[in-house]
């Protein structure tokens, strides 16, 4: 890959267009919409290097996004780089924007992950908003398996991922939304919006799948029936991989309904044979996350032939 | 027309309105049950309240995803813009993230489709029953709900009430056979939601393709375990 397939000026991120966001477009008291320091770029680009190993060749960031050295801590894949994202800032505020580029050359593969919860500030009159480009090129493996999310009350955000991946190219992409500081004055279901769209295409630009869920206690209720329920925690991973590696890893997982650990998930096909989509519904951070982990472990072991191993202990 | 004209020809409209809304209407809708059977299954639907929390969760799911698809579709062929059915067709296929609900939308929408070409045999009703047949569209219900009621001269008001209705009275009636609920509590659900169907609207019709949303995490779990599972009363 050249250098010049990386963006270097930062762009904006705007989301005004969005009508979920109409309500929380006023200009914050404090800092203003994007000033230094709300306005983190972040770009990963990984490659092969001449000896054929995944390297991160290219790396831009602005404050507050942060990366850690890579590191290949993986027992199970010693030649995959690690990078963990952080936020010199702490939590997102209102009025912040970011864009996470994170682009997986021929070949190459990483992990990507954050080094702790991502937290997002009860807000006043904005909000905050992300957009991230995934692109994988020819025979790209990419797991990208951030910590939580944790809105607080009245916490505004809004995000967009749109994913380039080539048809030899798998990519595993978690989420997991917290419904809130549960334990800190039962701060449960109590943020304004949160709105996330994924949506994945082939580099000919054919659309493959669009998924887009906005989750608002105002728009509807969260406890019915159907949508929540009893649960408190809900996780989301997208895998686009080939359709034959898609089908070992659907048979290779049940969906299922466990009342005594209080967890639920499920497993179907994204649209147009793009490949996978896992959903995990629980009651605490710990359970889900172990449950994306082995889901995530069973992707690994359909293309890499190795499972992921067993999460550190301070994780 | 005069006065007396138009208040019969709106009688004529209604029972268009009421022949397309039937639940005997031959597309197939009761061969569905939109996750109500596993979730009666599995004991998340086991009365009378529950019934109506998780049919008002999946009529809220569907007017926000095939709601505004149906409502795109209705206006394109006002407009006798074919481009704008296909997109409309072809985006709600992107979001449909199940493969049960996206072989309901395609099964019940061919249906339509062909029984659209013996009422109404418009040019983009056999122009998108061609493009279903060789591949070219996917065909999905709520498409071919816009194009019959555009056909028939009814409004989009009525398309979106009748495909809002459609899809409680769907889980309703699937309920009779999986949930023990009685005629008298599911009339009364099919009755009190139809109030949620104008602040539905109201958001619906002026939402672009691409501001479709839906966030029913736990049908979609219900929808898993349907799907690898062996029940098989309901084909959803």
């Amino acid at each position: 890959m050249a250098s010049t397939r990386y963006i270097t000026r930062v762009p904006d991120v705007d989301f005004s267009h969005a009508p979920e966001m109409a309500p929380y477009l006023d200009e914050p008291l404090a800092m203003y919409v994007g000033a230094p320091g709300k306005k983190g770029f972040l770009s990963l680009g990984f490659e092969l290097d001449k000896d054929g190993k995944s390297i991160l060749r290219h790396l831009d960031r602005r404050v507050p996004i942060v990366v850690q050295q890579e590191l290949y801590f993986d027992e199970e894949l010693p030649g995959m780089p690690c990078v963990y994202i952080l936020s010199s800032g702490g939590q997102y505020i209102e009025g912040d924007r970011y864009q996470q580029d994170i682009s997986v050359g021929k070949d190459a593969m990483a992990f990507v992950s954050t080094g702790a919860g991502t937290k997002i500030a009860p807000m006043r009159h904005n909000y905050a908003g992300m957009i991230q480009n995934i692109v994988l090129e020819e025979n790209a493996y990419l797991e990208f398996l951030p910590e939580p999310t944790f809105p607080c009350a009245h916490t505004r955000y809004i995000c967009d991922t749109r994913m380039i991946i080539h048809p030899t190219a798998t990519v595993a992409y978690a989420e997991i939304y917290m419904g809130g500081r549960k334990y800190h004055n039962d701060e449960l279901f109590q943020f304004d919006i949160l709105s996330v769209c994924t949506h994945g295409e082939r580099p000919t630009g054919e659309q493959l799948f669009r998924e887009k869920f906005i989750i608002s206690p105002d728009l509807c209720r969260l406890r019915d029936t159907g949508i929540m329920g009893s649960y408190d925690v809900f996780a989301n991973v997208v895998v686009c991989t080939p359709e034959d590696t898609a089908r070992k890893i659907y048979d290779a997982t049940e969906p299922y309904i466990d009342r005594e650990r209080h967890l639920a998930a499920g497993i179907t096909h994204l649209p147009n044979g793009a490949g996978l989509l896992f959903k995990v519904l629980g009651m605490e951070a710990g359970p889900v996350k172990k449950a994306v982990r082995e889901f995530c472990s069973k992707v690994r072991q359909a293309v890499k032939g190795v499972p992921i191993p067993e999460e550190f202990p301070w994780r | 027309m005069n006065g007396n004209e138009e208040k019969l020809e709106r009688l004529t409209l209604l029972s268009h309105l009421m022949q397309f809304s039937d639940a005997m209407f031959p597309v197939g809708t009761f061969s569905f049950s939109n996750g109500l059977e596993t979730a009666g299954y599995e004991g998340l639907v086991h009365d009378a309240e529950t019934l109506e929390q998780y049919s008002r969760s999946a009529a809220l799911q569907a007017a926000y995803s095939d709601g505004v698809a149906a409502l795109h579709a209705f206006r394109a062929a006002r407009k006798g813009d074919y481009d704008a059915v296909v997109e409309a067709d072809r985006y709600l296929m992107l979001f449909k993230m199940n493969d049960e609900a996206r072989l309901m939308l395609e099964r019940m929408g061919k249906k339509l489709a062909e029984l659209a070409d013996r009422l109404f045999p418009t040019d983009i009703v056999k122009r998108w029953l061609a493009d279903i047949k060789t591949g070219d569209c996917p065909g999905t219900y709520p498409v071919a709900q816009g194009l019959v009621f555009e056909a028939a001269g009814l409004d989009e008001r009525d398309l979106f009430a009748s495909h809002q209705y459609g899809i409680v009275n769907m889980i309703v009636g699937a309920a009779l056979r999986l949930v023990r609920v009685s005629h008298y509590d599911t009339q009364e659900i099919l009755y009190r939601l139809a109030a949620d169907i104008p602040a539905l609207y109201e958001k619906a019709s002026r939402m672009k393709l691409d501001d479709m949303n839906c966030f029913v995490p736990q049908i979609d779990v219900l929808a898993s375990l349907h799907e690898k599972g062996k029940m098989r009363m309901f084909m959803s």
